[in-house]
Formats: structure tokens, C-alpha cells, sequence
């Protein structure tokens, strides 16, 4: 009857588009600016690209809009070398005609909660650099010949394509020693340490207990499971320069986990079936195991179970809720792996592939441990330790 | 799934331990496929305590790990029980459970190991590593990842180390290892920060007061010294920051090829070089540290087949330039098949 209009909201801040801000999330009757580019997800996420405008869309569609670039991030690749780091100019390219769907329209899609800022996303691709660099999957030693930079450039390049659909325009060694003062950064630490042991010195707390984190002492009877290692590690190499980020509550983490691997896994493994395999017999047999592999991980994602509830009328409680949120996650890992291993895998030479498929095997084995624990309500029974 | 992971490592590993009461405990590691089993599993015979209390150490040093892998199960037991309030034999079980992973090399004698942690998820320790207890120098560690000579990521003091090979009659030969910590100068040393912008003597003059090297003579001490205020000075952002403490694993040696070595460590404590996975061994020297050359140093072969010995996955090997084409052939590809890397340099820095 129209006696209560929805008020307008404002208008989204398209400021610092294509500076600090590389893609943010329109509204309906939102205009985007000249020189971005508008993608409209409808209802199934199938995503096409638009001109810049007035936003148009449907209902159950979702708009955003991004700058091209070019953008610069300084990224260090090593947390123990702050000083030493990479200077990135990036661009978001055209679209591809020879591919159904763009992979940074996956990445806004499935990644972005409402604007990608740019610091964000160099944080981001930071992180997998440096478990790229760190799991040996690149290659940047000390005193780097020029063969192995142009090695390492080429996989950096495929991997920004692959992971976060990026094109890199340039990349050079910079000395970040302008803005990053390793100095100080100790000192910091020490007035850290200092501080936490004046927090420490009233509490009741052993003494022998690591201030600040008393969480995991040897008195704990149960550790944690191990599957949370890869974010207690990032968080231990965070904390040596920033500190954490805001936590999002368990059941937010596990809900954005399961919808990047819902959106995300059967275009991965549509890409993986992609590749050209080397000549012989084994390679392809493994080949085919992968992909039957991902498929059933991807049943498996579809058909998950709540996070809150254990069976109809018996909710779980908070730790157990905690349990399956870090398998989630455990099964999120898996899946940025899988994304590296699949940059990996396309420009590998044949005498590449055995090794790189045993990286798969793990993968998938990480994968589907993780997703099986989410599944179960409660830690099933392990064997008994004696 | 039945498959077990890298086939190439063997599936079996031990470890051994100095008791506090004299006995030697020796901790096996066994991996076999994982099959929907616990990942980690402990017998101690009669303490089911310890054996929970080596599951749980050994789950929390798995979080310094990067690399997570849930095919296989490993299974941990000890051959003698160590009284409970011993837990000396932490760092034993830890380093067991990383050599039956592939993750740490598996020495051709018994390693042993001493040492314990309140807060092994750090990595944090105070342990010690040994290969051949009455003859060989412990190698005191302070944190899991000092095993390969990285810097500890929550100290206020960066401690690096390197390894470089000391060539004594070929029988003898082994990696020496030096190690440079730094931490900063307070700001209120306001002098040194002035005269780094003087002349160039006076500057490195300063700097070579901040070097401290304990434990040798003087000559190689004044070397050491020029050589780091040397390639500070190349650095650009290295002067008038740092005060610094040499140590070497072995003080009494002829020669300069430890020189690399040094310089190396030097740039990683100062978190301005590009990390290695593994442990950098290095050899070479220079007249002209400032200038950031490296030179050829003598004994090319046995320090070739002493480092194509020692090294393991993710080392990094750098060699003078001069021994590029002397090289014996296959020797670099050789090494990366064993995971690890050489570069042959004329000079430090990018490419």
C-alpha cells in the first residue's frame, strides 16, 4: 500500500576506489564510479560483469563493483626479516573470455564481506606468501641467483592469478628499512614481555606459567587438537608485529568457512580436471582419485550439519561447538592449499607431478579429516593411549 | 585412505635422552598409516601418566610446525621409565616425533637430546642437542627453530647462528657454527648515532666498539670486528644500531673462510635478509667487506664433500664465485635432490 516507504539509506562510500580501495559491495540505485567495473551475482552466484552506472539489479542479487588499479602493496615475505620485502604492482585484469567464471569474481564472491580494502587484501596475500615460502612451495633463499628469482616470480605470478585472481604487473626486492625499524620492533618486545610480567605478578598464577598466554601449561590435561596448529602458528608469527586482529565468534568463523568451501571447492576441482597431465598411467590414475576425492568432499560440504545442535533437541555446548568450528577451519587451510597446489600443478614439468600429486594426497587427507570431525557431533573415541 | 605419506624417509626413528639419575632413555618413533586413529600415540610401560604428558608435549610442538599432514599416526614409546618428575626427556620425544615426519634429519649416530618447555606451542625450550655425548659439544638451544639457526620470533634479542665447514685433515673435518646476537643500542647512546654520519672511519671505528666477540684472540677478534663493521657499512641501515655478540661453536681456528658465515648471520639477526628454510652453511671471505665482495677461500674439495655430507632439506649453501666452474658436475643438482640449494656469489644482497 506504500504507507511504510523503506527509508533511503545513503549512499555507499565509494571513496578511495582504485586508491586505498579496491572493491566494495553496491546497493540497489548506488552509482558506481566511471572508470570501475560493476559484477552482479544473481541468486546461484553465476556472476556477469556490467559498465559502470547507475546499479540496477534484481531481487536476491547481490552488486559489487571494483577498480582495476593499478595497485602497490609491500609485502615481507619472511616475519623474521621485516626490513627485507617485495614491492607488488597488481592489477585486476578483464575478464577472460576463455573461462566461465572469473576467479576474482569467486574471490569478491566468496571472500569479501563488504569492502575489500586494499591493506586487507596485502595482509592477505602476505600470509600465503609466507606459507608458500615457508612450506617450500617458493623459493626466495639468501642471496638469490637470478635463475631462482625468475623461478620464484613465475610462481608468485600464477599463484596471485590462481589464489586471488590478480594479475602481477611488477615485483622488485625493496629495502623496507624506511618503514619497518627492526630495532624498535625488539624493543617493543621487551616492554611487551615487561608489561605481561607486571600483569602476571599479582595473579596467583605459577611463576614458571608463560605470561599472557596461560591457557596450555603441562597442568592441562587435555591438549588442544592439533588441528588448530596453522592458526595458533599464524597467530604466534602475528604477534611479533601487529597485534591479533578482531576474533569473530565461533559460529560466524565456521559459517564463513563453509560457505568459501561450499562456493569454492567444485570450481577448484572443475580447474583441477582442467589441467594437461603428463603422458603415463599412474599420473592419470591419481588424477582421477583427486578429483573423486574433492567430489565426495564437496557432498560432504553440501550436506553439513548445523554447528548448534548435535541431534534434534540436544544442543551442543559451547566447547564442543568450538571443537567443530576449528575443524572448519582445519578444512578452510586444506582448501587455500589446494588453491596454491592447483598453481603449482599448472606450471609444473612432468618430473614435477609425482611429488606435487603426494602434496595433493595430503591435502585431500587434511581435508577430509577435517570435515569428518565437523561432522561428528562429539570427539569420537580414540584408542586408548596405553 | 591406506597411504602413507613421503615413502622416502624411513618409518622408523629414535631418540635418546640423558636421565638425571644416569640412565639412558631411548624414545622410538614409529608412522603408519592413519586410518581414523588418534594422530599421536604414547606407551610408556607402567606410567600412563608420562605417556599422556608425551602425547600432549608432542601435539603442542606440532603448532610451530607449518606444515600439517593427518595421514599418518606416529607412535612414540620408551624403552625405560623415567621418573615422573624428570622431564628432561621432552625435547627428546619432540625431535623423535619430527625425524620419523621427514622434518628433521635423521643423524647417521644416535642423537641425544635434553630439554624441556612450559610452553612447547611457542616452541619455546631450554634443551640441549648432541650427537656423540662424551666427544662432541652440545649445541644449546632456546627455542625448536634455533635447531636450523633461526632467529626466536618472541625474544627481544635475535640470535641467528650458521654453520661453515672447518676443514682439519679430512678425517676431522665438520661444520663450525658462529652465531650473532644483537639487540639495540638504548637511544640515549646519542654519540654513536652522530658519528655514523661522519666519515666513514670514524663511523666504523663506533661500530667495531659495539662488537663484542668473548672467547677468542685478539687478532681474530679485531677481524671479526672490521668484518661486520665492514658489511654493516655495505648495508646502508646496518651502523649505529646494534650492539652485538659474537660466538663461535669452536673458537680455536685458523683462517678467514668463517667470514660469510658471519656476515650472513649478521643480516639475518638484523631481520634484513631473506630467510632460509633450513640452516645457511656458507663459506668465503673478502678484503672489502664494505664493498660487499665475497672472495674464494683454499680447500675447495674436502669442504665440497664435507658440505655435500652435511646437508640436509632446505639448507642453503653459498660458495664464492671462483669454485663456480670447478664445481664437480651434478654436485647442484645433487644437493637439491637432497632439498637443498647453493648459489654461487661474487657479492652479498639481491641477486
Amino acid at each position: 500500500m506504500g504507507l511504510f516507504t523503506r527509508r533511503r539509506k545513503p549512499a555507499s562510500d565509494t571513496g578511495g576506489l582504485g586508491v586505498s580501495l579496491i572493491a566494495l559491495r553496491l546497493d540497489e540505485g548506488d552509482v558506481a564510479p566511471a572508470a570501475a567495473t560493476v559484477v552482479v551475482f544473481n541468486a546461484a552466484g553465476h556472476a556477469r560483469r556490467c559498465s559502470a552506472g547507475k546499479v540496477s539489479c534484481e531481487q536476491g542479487e547481490s552488486v559489487f563493483c571494483f577498480h582495476p588499479g593499478p595497485y602497490t602493496v609491500d609485502l615481507a615475505p619472511f616475519a623474521a626479516a621485516p626490513e627485507w620485502g617485495l614491492r607488488l604492482r597488481f592489477v585486476v585484469d578483464a575478464a577472460n573470455p576463455r573461462v566461465t567464471q572469473q576467479r576474482f569474481d569467486l574471490y569478491l564472491y566468496s571472500e569479501t564481506a563488504g569492502r575489500l580494502e586494499l591493506a586487507d587484501f596485502a595482509a592477505a596475500a602476505e600470509i600465503a606468501l609466507q606459507a608458500e615460502l615457508a612450506q617450500g612451495a617458493l623459493e626466495l633463499p639468501p642471496c638469490t641467483s637470478l635463475e631462482e628469482w625468475h623461478a620464484f616470480r613465475a610462481g608468485l605470478n600464477q599463484l596471485m592469478y590462481t589464489r586471488y585472481g590478480v594479475t602481477v604487473d611488477d615485483c622488485v626486492p625493496v629495502d623496507l628499512g624506511e618503514q619497518v625499524d627492526f630495532a624498535e620492533v625488539l624493543k617493543a618486545r621487551v616492554q611487551r614481555a615487561a608489561e605481561a610480567d607486571r600483569q602476571a605478578a599479582p595473579a596467583p598464577a605459577p611463576a614458571e606459567t608463560p605470561p599472557g598466554r596461560s591457557g596450555e601449561t603441562h597442568t592441562l590435561s587435555a591438549a588442544p587438537p592439533t588441528a588448530a596448529a596453522p592458526q595458533l602458528n599464524a597467530a604466534s608469527c602475528e604477534a611479533v608485529s601487529s597485534p591479533s586482529p578482531i576474533v569473530l565468534p565461533a559460529a560466524q568463523q565456521d559459517a564463513r568457512a563453509l560457505r568459501r568451501l561450499f562456493l569454492e571447492l567444485p570450481v577448484l576441482s572443475s580447474e583441477l580436471r582442467l589441467l594437461a597431465l603428463p603422458a603415463g598411467l599412474p599420473v592419470f590414475q591419481q588424477h582421477q582419485a583427486l578429483l573423486l576425492r574433492l567430489g565426495m568432499a564437496i557432498l560432504n560440504v553440501n550436506t553439513m550439519p548445523a554447528l548448534a545442535w548435535a541431534a534434534p533437541d540436544q544442543p551442543l555446548s559451547p566447547e564442543a561447538q568450538a571443537r567443530r568450528t576449528a575443524q572448519t577451519l582445519v578444512a578452510q587451510t586444506a582448501l587455500d592449499e589446494a588453491w596454491s597446489l592447483l598453481a603449482r600443478l599448472q606450471l609444473a614439468s612432468p618430473e614435477q607431478w609425482p611429488q606435487l600429486l603426494d602434496d595433493a594426497d595430503r591435502i585431500c587427507a587434511n581435508l577430509e579429516t577435517g570435515l569428518s570431525l565437523r561432522r561428528s557431533p562429539h570427539l569420537p573415541r580414540m584408542e586408548p593411549s596405553l | 585412505m591406506t597411504t602413507l605419506s613421503i615413502t622416502a624417509v624411513p618409518t622408523n626413528a629414535e631418540c635418546r635422552c640423558m636421565l638425571a639419575d644416569g640412565r639412558i632413555l631411548t624414545i622410538t618413533a614409529s608412522r603408519r598409516p592413519r586410518a581414523n586413529r588418534a594422530d599421536v600415540k604414547c606407551t610408556v610401560p607402567g606410567a600412563p601418566a608420562v605417556a599422556e604428558r608425551m602425547q600432549e608435549v608432542v601435539r603442542l610442538a606440532r603448532h610451530t610446525e607449518v606444515r600439517f599432514d593427518s595421514r599418518d599416526q606416529v607412535v612414540l614409546s620408551m624403552d625405560i621409565t623415567p621418573p615422573i618428575e624428570d622431564r628432561e626427556w621432552e625435547l627428546a620425544a619432540v625431535l623423535a616425533d619430527r625425524m620419523v615426519r621427514g622434518l628433521h634429519a635423521i643423524p647417521a649416530k644416535a642423537l641425544y637430546a635434553q630439554g624441556s618447555s612450559d610452553a612447547w606451542h611457542l616452541g619455546s625450550i631450554q634443551g640441549e642437542v648432541n650427537t656423540d655425548p662424551p666427544i662432541s659439544q652440545a649445541l644449546l638451544i632456546t627455542h625448536l627453530g634455533a635447531l636450523t639457526g633461526h632467529a626466536d620470533p618472541s625474544a627481544s634479542v635475535s640470535t641467528v647462528r650458521t654453520w661453515f665447514p672447518l676443514h682439519s685433515g679430512r678425517i676431522n673435518d665438520a661444520l663450525g657454527w658462529v652465531e650473532v646476537s644483537v639487540f639495540p643500542i638504548d637511544s640515549d647512546a646519542a654519540p654513536i648515532e652522530e658519528s655514523a654520519n661522519a666519515t666513514h672511519t670514524a663511523a666504523a671505528n663506533s661500530e667495531e666498539d659495539t662488537i663484542a666477540a668473548p672467547g677468542l684472540d685478539l687478532t681474530v677478534q679485531q677481524e671479526v670486528r672490521q668484518t661486520l663493521a665492514g658489511a654493516r657499512h655495505f648495508d646502508g641501515k646496518g651502523l649505529g644500531r646494534w650492539r652485538s655478540v659474537v660466538r663461535f661453536g669452536q673458537p680455536r681456528f685458523q683462517g678467514g673462510s668463517y667470514q660469510l658465515a658471519l656476515v650472513m648471520a649478521d643480516r639475518l639477526a638484523r631481520g634484513r635478509e631473506f630467510v632460509p628454510r633450513g640452516r645457511i652453511i656458507a663459506t668465503g671471505c673478502s678484503t672489502a667487506w664494505h664493498a660487499g665482495r665475497v672472495e674464494t677461500v683454499d680447500d675447495r674439495e674436502p669442504k665440497l664433500e664435507l658440505i655435500m655430507r652435511q646437508a640436509a632439506a632446505g639448507d642453503r649453501v653459498l660458495l664464492p664465485k671462483d669454485w663456480h666452474d670447478q664445481l664437480p658436475p651434478g654436485y647442484a643438482s645433487e644437493l637439491r635432490q637432497k632439498g637443498a640449494s647453493v648459489a654461487c656469489i661474487d657479492r652479498i644482497g639481491m641477486i
